[in-house]
């Protein structure tokens, strides 16, 4: 009996933890998400009314929600490939070699993961800054006419994704490369033997091998990016036109600018549900799949 | 993309509903005894931006006197929505806040400041009438309570660089905005990436302003916002009108301080916020720069901004509170916090006084603070009202949106709003 219960023990810390500031507050956003609670029902609750649906229906007839989705849809479709192929290149490459330099470039790609956003709105604002941006300095060396990377509601959001792909790769890079350590060199080996060049034993015995680091990833990164938050929130808040306005940015200045948490929750509720659809999916297609 | 971020709407309520308990169990215990107390304290002041230091020094000599303790703590502008939220929904909030004036309708309808016209009477320098007008009293009387006092104040003219205009034949600065516009073409056509005049793209006062300065309102006799008038369609031919000259830079990021001190944008309309920048920026440029008060159409109108000071209604300290709110409001004590601060004072004997005055750029802002309004107090004009028309006037001018549709979709999102 007492062995049953030692790896409840275990799991309790994380599981308390999990209760306390992931499920509670889901609970609490669903039933908020059926008032009208903004700042007054926060100072006095007895000024909490029930209103049933009705931020639901203002929220699906509101065109900045519809619009903040579009967004973060397109956030997605272009930064979760993106992410994910690049930094499975970059593992591969890295995992190359273990000299000094190697060790050197993976620290190198590892500093924007780490890297505060504070700081890397600072400088890549610097850097898009149509007037005196260096980017645009760069450009206009060959003659190219100054690109309004922050201010063009298309070009903002490929620039803010550029950002986003480039300090979202740094973690994917180091979990693809403790993945490769675990790729047998037997298999490799046999493949060479078979005859099988470079480019085939990594395309057909490596990279199936990652298989669940790759959907590990695929998953992580897929949540994160329709969660996209931080870095339209600090070069462009949202803007130009809402044109980076990701659902997230858009709840947070329904709940915290403008004090609409009832509104602002049922949003989040759209948005978890639209989470744990994808990710279910994601996880079926899992299970119909060999394993190795 | 941080996970922190993702429930924080959730975790936000769920904090209310756990923090919100315990305050509600603990205040009694905290309130009781203490306001009866003629020294009690220290009365908590949250101020704004990093002041904080250069506050407290403000404050000694009332501490000195009353012997009323102040703690001044810093509150950065961006994070303020969140304290209040916090301290509003904790119940563990300062006892002073700065509030600013757009701010003011939001902080009110919490529920959670306390109304103050009973009071202001007993303290001689909190009377409505010492104040720049349309900044106190009635004017700025949110559900017919006074709940806050005017503590600095702020306006917008027009900066200009006078050795630009003059060499490009523009002797004196544009005095109404069909002017403006001319000599901005003119500017603009000195050549590649120079232009007239710099429109901010997330300053929803200027729109407003220039509607005032048609003779107009954005606020109909309901009390409602109302953008359907023909002084509006004036602000927006003027808005949109700037844009189809080519007289403004188009980019959302472009610095206005550094877009004036190297001329591309010689004539802007900003703050006193901005005459520091410069001087900080550029102290070679003295002498070449200067300002005035803002176009005109019909009037001049321009924005009054500025903060004022409320108390919070579950405050253990009121009356301390209010001992300190009246030394604020003092003329000396507003023209010391000019001196230490370059907040201009929201007190007219301070704001006329010719130690202020002396100085040609504080005149324009005096004398331009006789004819300010403030923005009007709906909830959430940043977000709501402020944000729909900023979206509205922007895609006309930035991205070629049909006039009329986007301006209908403008009184729609608006026509609700209300002032009352």
């Amino acid at each position: 009996m007492r062995a049953r219960l030692v790896p409840y023990l275990f799991l309790s810390p994380a599981m308390l933890m999990l209760t306390a500031f992931g499920i509670l507050p889901l609970f609490v956003a669903a039933f908020v998400s059926f008032t009208n609670m903004n700042l007054a029902g926060l100072g006095n609750w007895s000024r909490i009314r029930f209103i049933g649906t009705t931020n639901y229906t203002e929220l699906f007839s509101d065109e900045e929600f519809w619009q903040s989705l579009g967004n973060t849809a397109f956030f997605a479709l272009i930064g979760v490939p993106g992410v994910i192929v690049l930094s499975l290149a970059v593992a591969l490459m890295l995992n190359r070699g273990s000299g000094r330099f190697h060790r050197a470039l993976r620290a190198f790609y590892f500093v924007p993961a780490i890297t505060a956003i504070v700081a890397i709105a600072l400088v890549w604002g610097y850097l898009y800054n149509t007037q005196f941006g260096l980017l645009n300095y760069l450009l206009s060396l060959i003659d190219v006419p100054p690109v309004q990377w922050l201010s063009d509601p298309l070009m903002a959001k490929f620039s803010v994704i550029l950002v986003a792909v480039w300090r979202g790769t740094g973690l994917n890079i180091i979990i693809f490369l403790a993945a490769l350590q675990a790729v047998p060199k037997e298999y490799l080996e046999a493949a060479e033997i078979d005859g099988a060049n470079e480019w085939q034993r990594t395309i057909r015995v490596t990279v199936p091998l990652l298989k669940f680091a790759v959907l590990f990833v695929t998953i992580t990164t897929i949540i994160a990016w329709l969660q996209f938050f931080d870095e339209p929130f600090v070069l462009t808040h949202g803007g130009p036109l809402g044109a980076t306005t990701s659902v997230s940015l858009f709840l947070y200045n329904q709940g915290f600018a403008a004090s609409q948490f009832g509104y602002a929750s049922a949003g989040s509720v759209v948005l978890f549900l639209i989470i744990a659809v994808i990710t279910a999916l994601q996880l079926r297609s899992r299970r119909t799949n060999v394993d190795y | 993309m941080s996970r922190i971020k993702t429930m924080t709407v959730a975790a936000i309520a769920a904090a209310t509903l756990a923090v919100g308990a315990s305050g509600c169990a603990s205040s009694p215990a905290t309130s009781s005894g203490s306001s009866a107390n003629p020294v009690s304290g220290p009365v908590t002041f949250w101020v704004m931006g990093d002041s904080a230091t250069k506050f407290q020094d403000l404050v000694k000599p009332f501490t000195d006197e009353t012997g009323i303790k102040v703690n001044a703590v810093a509150i950065p502008w961006d994070s303020i929505d969140q304290k209040f939220t916090t301290a509003v929904a904790s119940g563990n909030g300062p006892d002073l806040l700065q509030i600013g004036i757009s701010k003011l309708r939001n902080f009110a309808d919490s529920g959670s400041l306390a109304p103050l016209q009973d009071k202001v009477g007993d303290y001689g320098s909190l009377a409505a009438e010492n104040f720049i007008d349309g900044m106190a009293g009635d004017d700025t009387k949110v559900n017919g309570d006074t709940l806050s006092v005017p503590w600095v104040s702020d306006t917008r003219v027009l900066f200009y660089r006078s050795d630009i205009l003059n060499a490009n034949g523009i002797t004196n600065p544009p005095a109404t905005w069909d002017d403006l516009r001319s000599d901005a073409k003119k500017l603009t056509a000195r050549g590649e990436g120079q232009f007239g005049y710099y429109v901010p793209q997330w300053d929803s006062a200027l729109p407003v302003a220039m509607t005032w300065g048609q003779g107009g309102s954005v606020v109909n006799n309901d009390g409602k916002i109302d953008f359907n008038t023909p002084e509006f369609q004036k602000a927006v031919d003027l808005y949109t009108g700037l844009y189809g000259d080519k007289s403004v830079p188009t980019d959302s990021n472009f610095d206005q301080t550094q877009g004036f001190v190297s001329g591309a944008t010689p004539m802007v309309v900003s703050g006193p916020y901005l005459a520091k920048a410069i001087n900080d920026a550029a102290p070679e440029l003295k002498g070449k720069w200067s300002a005035t008060t803002l176009p005109a159409g019909e009037t001049n109108t321009s924005l009054l901004a500025g903060s004022h000071i409320g108390m919070m209604a579950n405050s253990a300290h009121q009356d301390s509170a209010l001992k300190l709110l009246d030394y604020l409001s003092k003329p000396a004590t507003q023209l010391e916090w000019f001196k230490i601060n370059s907040e201009l004072p929201a007190v007219k004997a301070a704001l006329s006084d010719s130690s202020l005055s002396a100085d040609p750029l504080n005149a324009v802002y005096a004398k331009q603070l006789e004819n300010a309004k403030v923005l009007p107090l709906v909830p959430n004009w940043d977000g709501g009202v402020g944000k729909d028309m900023l979206k509205a006037l922007n895609s006309i001018a930035l991205t070629g949106s049909d006039r009329n549709s986007a301006l209908e979709q403008l009184y729609k999102s608006t026509s609700d709003v209300s002032t009352k």
